[in-house]
């Protein structure tokens, strides 16, 4: 749903992620994190022209 | 404006203290501990720290029932408004419903986001960028995404009224660029937010070249046509609500409409009746497609009850108790179907009736219903 308001707000919607992770899986909530801190310094400053 | 200034500008001290409003008022009858007539004499009696802190200060949903039967007139729902503009300051807020979500985009939106909105539209019909007529949808786009799981596509309302348009000869400006009217963000006490949604839709209309601005949703016409000209003065373009506009073309013959077989009552939004003196052109409508099916309310007109919430804000077991009791009242008239002016009326009064299993009733916006009764 928030990524559908996205689209209509014209936001970025590979702005927002949502995964599960278990406590036990601490090497993949590394991963996840980093490709998604990855993605958003990639994609730079969001159109409202807040802090990346 | 502080308490005392309110008190002055509304002439709150005329107060008869004869306890029409809160014997009128809807929240009163299920929340005891509610009461207009309490928060006046409150007022005057200076006790402002009381009052503002006071939870049920977000509790009136501004329906105007009591300002309606005042002997003395007095307008309770702006002077709330006002009172909630210095509780706000204070930094008291109402419980928002639906996680702020709603209330998210209003701030989005006067932040600057560039919409991509209106998808639905150029699927609907024929639209335009610039041209004499403009339609403002609202925040329908978004309560089509946060209400599908109640059943409710708000969305139905303004592809009707773009293919009624169109029907007419009519060619819509719609835009990505409008923003929320801003309407819920006064009534919580936040005008700074609303001016800026106020501002970039009064220029976003000046520069398409539109005279005319037609509206589907009651809170937007009365917001455009009483606020916008109280904190920007003229607007250089006309307000017209969509049933107005549509009786006429029926009159004309400009469109026809069919005699279905169903029966309906209807209900009247607060802000398209008792604010905006609205009754007539959507019971017109309703008599030339259904006749004497068409079935009065008890409490109708400047008589009916609110749907229950307001603002996106402060939905609690009262709202659900209020709108119980309508909806019952609507089935008490051997009417199938309750017909909706507004779109939150229909999200709230949808919301309340899929909880009540025994309910054969069916809600249906009006505007959806012209358009499935064009010939």
């Amino acid at each position: 749903m928030v990524w559908e308001l996205m689209d209509l707000l014209g936001i970025d919607r590979r702005r927002l992620e949502l995964q599960w992770v278990s406590s036990a899986e601490g090497a993949r909530f590394a991963e996840i994190v980093t490709s998604f801190t990855g993605r958003i310094m990639e994609l730079g400053k969001s159109s409202l022209g807040v802090a990346a | 404006m502080n308490i005392g200034e309110s008190v002055n500008l509304y002439r709150a001290y005329y107060c008869l203290d004869c306890g029409v409003c809160t014997g009128s008022c809807p929240v009163s009858r299920v929340l005891p501990t509610f009461s207009p007539r309490l928060v006046v004499e409150k007022a005057m009696l200076e006790l402002g720290d009381e009052l503002l802190g006071d939870r049920d200060l977000w509790s009136c949903l501004t329906c105007g029932r009591c300002y309606q039967r005042c002997p003395t007139n007095i307008n309770f729902p702006e002077f709330m408004r006002n009172l909630r503009e210095e509780a706000a300051k204070r930094g008291l807020s109402p419980t928002l419903t639906h996680h702020g979500m709603l209330q998210s985009v209003m701030e989005f939106q006067a932040a600057g986001v560039r919409q991509k909105k209106t998808d639905w539209a150029r699927e609907a019909g024929k639209i335009a960028d610039t041209g004499e007529v403009f339609y403002f949808v609202g925040c329908m786009p978004y309560f089509s995404v946060i209400f599908r799981d109640i059943g409710v596509d708000s969305l139905s309302i303004g592809r009707s009224v773009i293919k009624i348009l169109n029907a007419a000869g009519i060619t819509p400006v719609v835009s990505d660029e409008e923003a929320c009217c801003g309407h819920d963000m006064l009534w919580n006490g936040n005008p700074e937010t609303f001016k800026k949604l106020a501002a970039k839709n009064i220029e976003l209309i000046r520069s398409s070249g539109a005279k005319k601005v037609v509206f589907s949703c009651p809170e937007g016409y009365y917001t455009f046509k009483h606020h916008y000209p109280l904190y920007f003065g003229e607007l250089g373009f006309e307000a017209v609500h969509f049933y107005d506009y549509i009786e006429k073309m029926i009159g004309e013959g400009a469109l026809k409409l069919s005699d279905g077989a169903r029966a309906y009552t209807y209900h009247d939004p607060c802000r398209l009746g008792r604010m905006a003196k609205i009754y007539e052109s959507p019971r017109a409508i309703l008599h030339s497609l259904a006749g004497d099916r068409f079935r009065e309310m008890e409490r109708n007109r400047e008589n009916s009850v609110c749907c229950g919430t307001t603002g996106w804000a402060n939905c609690s077991s009262c709202s659900k108790q209020i709108q119980a009791e309508r909806l019952r009242e609507a089935k008490a008239t051997g009417a199938k179907t309750l017909v909706t002016a507004c779109p939150k009326c229909q999200i709230h009064l949808s919301c309340a009736l899929s909880s009540m299993e025994d309910m054969d009733l069916e809600i249906k916006d009006l505007t959806t219903l012209i358009s499935e009764s064009m010939r």
